[in-house]
Parts: structure tokens; sequence; C-alpha cells
């Protein structure tokens, strides 16, 4: 279908970002990296300049006022701590216009509360990235508010999918998402850490351990995105019988890692429902 | 094609129970033999219409295929007894754990230069023809006598050739299998009882669910895995159960059993081997009857008896 006027060609988008934390450096560097959007383009407000430093040397423009990232962005990133939102959600409120693309990043925040406190009007839509946007390898997913259409919700995919995989979902998946995949990035780091060891017991040095560690996960990880087999198929296709890997996979199920692992998503789950409760 | 069966246990009742049923073979043409007449097996096989005896050697003359269906200590018995009358035609196929090919050729190589052995591990639901039999042929035996086991066997359910070191392994997963798949549907029905369900109904609703299972998987070119997730809806019932079974360890139990199974099914062939068996491990009974049938028998001490040293006199 047609664009509507108003600038959404990305690289005419101007793009604002409330808050400059990790989550939205992470998001901003995934962009830049694709080259949808100009840094020119880009503007960034925070509170003090510690962070914000980092952007301007990616070429963004900053500034500490909120209010002119509203004024000056159609697609504007909330970015913010969760209990710092409220008070900027109701300090941008007055220049929020019908043209704006609200999107938050912000943690436990459902859109019904953003609805709240925004005018009735706004196009609004959550986002649960994950911190390997910073290297292009990010899972995100998103789901729209009353007012954002088929639009908005292409217009994010096509921006974002420069920084890896990027979902639109019902907003129920995205504290299962956290749980997967938010928090999931700390499992996969606790693994390869784990997997170093070993080899460390076994002999071998541990910064060789660690980059094998990371490239065996990476490669796991590309093989099931590119083949689309089951896991257990790939698993079974490793296996030689009598081998070393069944061997190893016996092991990992006496300790019962996959429970352990389902408790973790299902934990870090139930706490982001909690969390967002408060 | 007439078969005979060495023992007329539980093993012999199957077979030939799953042979008749399949229309393969009629009553007649199975004969076996035991010592003990007191087995309820002997009597189910006599409303068979199998033809039962006392005398190991008569079952011998008149079968053309010839299973050892007796438990692994008593083979090196039954070789003794009735090895001079296993010919070049007989097809001898041992059904015994852990009992190698290379021991029974040896047993029986001082009676017949040439003898066909098999060895098979098979499984006890080829009563109802859902067995799962795996073969390996000895020195002698040649392709067709191989197939023509398969043939047999494959009436009652799967049968395929393997190599023999494979065996143990067989005898770990799916020898044993159905007893880990007693003890799964004892305790699914317990589950079911504890959730308001009367006994009898339970049992054949587990039942059928691991019968459908099986069915679906063998007839599916899917991955088990894959038919799992096909069954677990997001957030529902199901995958909350499998959590449960992923904490208790489910799936290492499983391999632990098979692991042992096929360990244990090592250690008796090694024990054998080194001829450590005692005769309590043997039914006094039967030991007794063979003797007194076999007089060329000896037994080597109290304690120990010899198992696969000769200890006949050539006549």
């Amino acid at each position: 279908g047609a664009w509507p006027r108003v600038a959404m060609e990305a690289s005419e988008l101007w793009v604002g970002f409330v808050g400059a934390g990790r989550m939205a450096g992470g998001l901003v560097r995934g962009l830049l990296q694709a080259g949808k959007v100009p840094a020119s383009n880009i503007l960034a407000s925070a509170p003090s300049d510690k962070n914000l430093d980092a952007w301007r040397g990616l070429g963004c423009r900053t500034t500490h006022c909120n209010l002119e990232v509203v004024h000056r962005s159609t697609l504007v990133f909330l970015a913010t701590k969760p209990h710092i939102l409220p008070g900027v959600l109701e300090e941008i409120r007055p220049a929020v216009g019908s043209h704006h693309i609200v999107v938050s990043l912000v943690a436990g925040i459902t859109i019904q509360t953003l609805q709240r406190l925004l005018p009735p009007w706004t196009k609004v839509l959550r986002i649960m990235p994950n911190l390997p946007c910073v290297v292009q390898a990010g899972a995100m997913v998103f789901s729209r508010g009353s007012n954002a259409g088929d639009e908005e919700a292409a217009l994010l995919k096509s921006l974002l999918s420069s920084c890896g995989l990027c979902e639109e979902v019902p907003e129920s998946y995205i504290d299962i998402h956290t749980g997967l995949s938010g928090s999931g990035v700390a499992y996969v780091y606790l693994f390869a850490e784990a997997l170093a060891e070993g080899a460390v017991k076994m002999g071998m040095p541990g910064a060789l351990a660690n980059r094998i560690a990371a490239q065996t996960l990476l490669g796991a990880a590309k093989m099931l995105l590119e083949t689309g087999e089951h896991p257990a198929k790939l698993r079974g296709d490793v296996c030689t019988p009598g081998g070393t890997t069944i061997y190893a996979l016996h092991q990992l199920e006496k300790g019962a890692l996959r429970a352990t692992v389902m408790d973790a998503v299902e934990a870090a789950t139930n706490r982001a429902c909690d969390m967002a409760k408060d | 094609m007439s078969v005979g069966f060495i023992g007329a246990g539980q093993l012999a009742f199957a077979l030939a129970r799953g042979f008749t049923a399949a229309g393969v073979l009629a009553a007649h043409k199975i004969t076996a033999s035991s010592p003990d007449t007191d087995l309820p097996t002997v009597s189910g096989l006599r409303k068979m219409g199998v033809n039962f005896t006392v005398s190991n050697k008569d079952t011998v003359k008149s079968s053309d295929v010839l299973f050892l269906a007796v438990k692994p200590p008593i083979i090196p018995f039954i070789l003794e007894e009735v090895g001079p009358d296993i010919e070049a035609r007989h097809i001898v196929v041992s059904c015994a754990a852990g009992v190698t090919i290379s021991s029974i050729e040896k047993k029986l190589s001082t009676f017949c230069p040439t003898p066909k052995v098999i060895r098979c591990m098979t499984n006890t639901p080829v009563i109802v023809r859902e067995g799962a039999t795996v073969y390996a042929t000895g020195t002698h035996a040649d392709v067709e006598d191989g197939k023509l086991l398969e043939q047999l066997m494959a009436s009652v359910g799967f049968c395929t050739e393997v190599e023999e070191d494979l065996i143990d392994a067989v005898t770990g997963l799916s020898g044993s299998g159905p007893a880990y798949a007693f003890t799964a549907l004892d305790a699914l029905a317990d589950g079911g009882v504890k959730m308001g369900l009367p006994r009898r109904l339970a049992v054949r609703l587990g039942a059928q669910a691991l019968l459908g299972a099986a069915k679906m998987l063998l007839e599916s070119e899917q991955h088990p895995s894959q038919l799992k997730d096909n069954v677990c809806s997001p957030g529902g019932a199901t995958i909350h159960a499998l959590h449960f079974l992923e904490s208790g360890g489910f799936r290492s139990l499983l391999i632990n059993a098979v692991e042992a199974s096929c360990i244990r099914t090592r250690e008796l062939q090694h024990l054998a081997d080194q001829e450590k068996i005692s005769p309590a491990a043997i039914k006094k009974t039967l030991l007794d009857k063979v003797k007194l049938e076999s007089p060329s028998l000896s037994v080597a001490s109290a304690s120990k008896v010899s198992l696969f040293t000769n200890k006949s006199k050539k006549n």
C-alpha cells in the first residue's frame, strides 16, 4: 500500500530516543549499522551526558530536553527506566500528536498503561528487544496498541529487522519473550562459561576455550536457523552410536538440564509479570 | 518346515502362539520339550495343538529349525545332550541372552563339523505378534538360513539382521523394554486412579495411549520430539506435565535402564565364559533331570560348574 505523506521513508524519518541507556544504544547501533536511518536524523535525550557522549560519537544529535525529542521526531522510542517513565510521559504528553509513532522499550510497562498516560489518539507500540541487537543479531517482539495499524507495524518491523529477528506478537507473549530471550542471553553466557570451564579442566587454555565455546554456540544456532530442522533431529545427527556425544548428553540428562532451563524461563517470565503489576 | 523348541517356558509359548496365530506354521508342525511337565506354559502349548514331549532328542529329530528356548545357564547342558543328534540340516537358533555364537559353535563342533547357528534376541510381545527381534548368523549359517528365520520372526513382529556385537544393546533396549513399559503403565494407571479414574479404565487408557503413540511414531517420518511438540499446546496441560518428567530426570532414567540391562547382559556372558556360574543358579530339578538323561555329563565340583568344557567321552 502507499505510505502516507508524512515522512515514512526510512531515510526521511526523524527518529528520537527518550532515554539513552544500554537497550536504546543497542537499537540505535543496529539501525545505524544497517544504514536505515542517517545518524543526523537521530536525536536522543538523557538527563546527563554520561550516555550521550557515546551517541554523539556515533553521529547522532543529543539534548537534555525530552520535549525537544518529541517536537523534532516522528518515531519516538521510549527507553527510560520503568519508574521514571510515568513522569516522562506526563512531561511529553502535551507535545504528542497524531502523526507520532511512540514505541516503548520500557520493561514491564503495558500498552494499557502507555495509552492511559498519553493522548487518546497516540499510535503506541510496545517492543521487547534483547542485547544482541547491538551486533545485529537480536531477537525482538512487539505488539501494537489500539491506534497503531499495519503501516506502523510494518515500519517498525522493517526498521528493526536490521537488528535481528523482529516479530509482531500478542502482548501476552512479551513477558515470555523476556524469560526466553531477554534474560535468555544470560543463560547462554552461563552455558558458554561452563563449557569453557570444562575444557580448562581437561587442559585447554581459558582464552582459547572461551572463543571455541562461543563459536560452538554460534555455529549450532546458525545451523538451527538455516536448516529449519528440529533441534532434536540435529542433536541426533551429531550422536554416533556409542560415541562421545551421547555419553556427554547422558550426563546432561542426569543433571536434568532440560527441566532446569524450563524452570529458568518460567521464573524470569513470572518475574516479568509480577514486575509489570507493581 | 517343522520347528522345535528345547524348553517349554514363556519364550517357547510366546513364539509358538505367535507363529500359529500368524498362520506361518500349523501347531502340529511344532514340537516342544521340557523335563518339567508342571510348567503352566506346558498345558498352554498342549492346548494349542503343539506336540509336547519330555525328550529333547525327539524334538531335535523332528525339527528343521531348532529354537534353544532355555535360560542361558542351561544352554551348555542342552548342547551336550542334543549335540550328537544335531545334523548339518538343522538350523540351531539360540535365544539366550548373553550366549555367544562362538560358544555354541565350539560346543557343537565336537558333534557336527559345520553346525548352522543363529543367535537371536527377541521379546515377549511376539505373543501378540508385535515382537522386536534381531538376529546374527553364525559361521556356517547361509544367507537363506538367516532369511528363513527372518521370515518366521517377521510373522510375529519386527525382525532384522544385525552384527552380533550389537545384540547386548538390543537386549537392553527391546529385550527388557516391555518391562519398562509395564512399569510405566502401572504408574500411569496410578496417576489416573489418583485423579479419580477406576483402575481397569486407567490401565486400558494408559495402554492404549502408549500403543497409539508407538504406532504414530512407527508410521511417521517425524522425529519423536516433533511428535511430542505437536501434542504440547502453549501453556497447556501437556507441557506442564512434561516439565515434571524432565525435572525427575525421566530421560536419564531410561538411558540408565537401557545401559544397565546391556551391561548386565555382558557381565553374565562374561561370567559364563569364565565358568563361574554356580549350580544354585540353575534350577536343581532341571539339573538333576538333565544329569539323569545324560550320564556323560559331569559336574566339576560342588561349587563350580564348567559350562563350556566338553567332559563327555566321544564314542
